[in-house]
């Protein structure tokens, strides 16, 4: 072997560790999601109910329950699982309180944002489903019916958690934004006859 | 004497193969060392797309939507943080005053100006990892139904340990500290990329101890 040939032969394991590295960095950046029980739905798995909506413990100095939170928000959550029925959110929406939902996925995604201000005639109606339960619906309800009042929702996962957002403006309005998170039904759909 | 020529060839083959194998071993090893590594100093430093910044604030506003990046995402997943959606607002985060110094709990602070327009905003002080700070006061941050507001419309907090008449929010800790701010319903979103920093408060450092 010459001094070139070991050269050259030094710069293909070069290359190859920095191909190996190059996939390793983008397999584990994908995967981080995954494998991060830490994360968001993790989080929220870990303190609410498997059906229905829960207050979510208030954030105060050494007891947040994730990081960043802003401490003016009453805030709750419902988890969804969409493998056997679609989930309907119900809620009254009362005057000008700000009031705000997201809709996660497992991986923390939000695939879709709403405030009050999108309420219809003082509340909010939301029919969360999947693709196929939509076909289902739509292929049952009959033309001539008016329109539905509700917001069908197709969620891109299965299952995922909707946060629901409640600004105290004074911390003596805490009482009352947790009252109206608490307004707030999450309920398995039962089928339609 | 040919069958010795042999056995000895066939050693050095055999050596050859080991070698050869063994660097194989050792280029994978390095390249899942230095991959893994790579991941960990990213994830940790905030590389990713799509940051906006003005003056010392900066947000990821396409945590909002479905628009989030991997390494925003892988981020996000891995401190357990909650961004807000897009239709609920944009948060910004100061690590830095305006002049670019990083923010110390052992100055005092005036942050003042204006915000864009927003349905409420809120203010928080945070340790770097976004945890509360806790204080006798018990006070962590403003809302804006809470400010007290000049003839003009603009406001000013100061950020103190001493006790200060006007908007006061209490320093406690001596080390970094972050300020958070949320703007909920604001007239820009995910599709406004460029926030100009006037429209930001600045933050302005005070007595230093």
């Amino acid at each position: 072997m010459s001094g070139l040939d070991r050269f050259l032969a030094a710069i293909l394991w070069c290359l190859a560790v920095l191909c190996v590295a190059g996939l390793v960095h983008i397999l584990a950046v994908f995967n981080v999601p995954k494998f991060e029980r830490n994360g968001a739905f993790g989080r929220i798995a870990a303190l609410t109910k498997a059906s229905g909506l829960t207050l979510l413990p208030r954030v105060a100095p050494g007891a947040e329950w994730a990081p960043f939170s802003d401490p003016a928000l009453a805030q709750g959550a419902c988890r969804f699982d969409l493998t056997h029925s679609p989930m309907r959110l119900r809620g009254e929406i009362d005057g000008d309180r700000m009031l705000t939902l997201s809709f996660r996925t497992p991986a923390g995604d939000i695939f879709y944002s709403m405030t009050d201000r999108a309420a219809q005639r003082g509340a909010i109606d939301v029919l969360l489903l999947t693709a196929d339960q939509l076909e289902t619906l739509e292929a049952e309800t009959d033309e001539d019916e008016p329109a539905p009042q509700e917001l069908r929702l197709v969620a891109p996962t299965t299952k995922g958690f909707v946060l629901v957002n409640a600004l105290a403006a004074f911390p003596s309005g805490r009482l009352e934004a947790e009252q109206r998170v608490k307004a707030i039904s999450c309920e398995a759909e039962t089928a339609a006859q | 004497m040919d069958a010795l020529v042999e056995k000895h060839f066939s050693e050095n083959r055999l050596r050859e193969r080991v070698a050869l194998i063994g660097k194989f071993l050792l280029a994978g090893l390095a390249g899942l060392l230095i991959g893994l590594g790579v991941t960990f100093a990213a994830l940790r430093h905030g590389v990713g797309f799509g940051a906006v910044k003005a003056g010392p604030w900066t947000a990821w506003p396409k945590a909002g939507g479905d628009a989030i990046d991997p390494y925003l995402r892988a981020r996000l997943t891995r401190s357990g943080e909650i961004p807000l959606g897009a239709s609920e607002g944009v948060g910004f985060i100061a690590e830095n005053d305006s002049a670019g110094a990083r923010l110390d709990g052992a100055c005092d602070y005036t942050v003042s100006g204006q915000t864009p327009q927003a349905r409420y905003w809120t203010l928080t002080v945070m340790t770097p990892e976004g945890r509360l700070i806790a204080n006798p006061a018990g006070r962590n941050g403003f809302t804006s139904s809470e400010i007290l507001r000049s003839a003009d419309g603009g406001f000013a907090i100061a950020l103190s340990h001493n006790a200060r008449p006007g908007n006061w929010l209490p320093l406690t800790y001596r080390k970094d500290f972050i300020l958070a701010l949320r703007l909920y319903e604001t007239e820009f979103s995910a599709g406004a990329l460029a926030f100009d920093p006037a429209n930001l408060p600045v933050i302005v450092k005070g007595f230093c101890r």
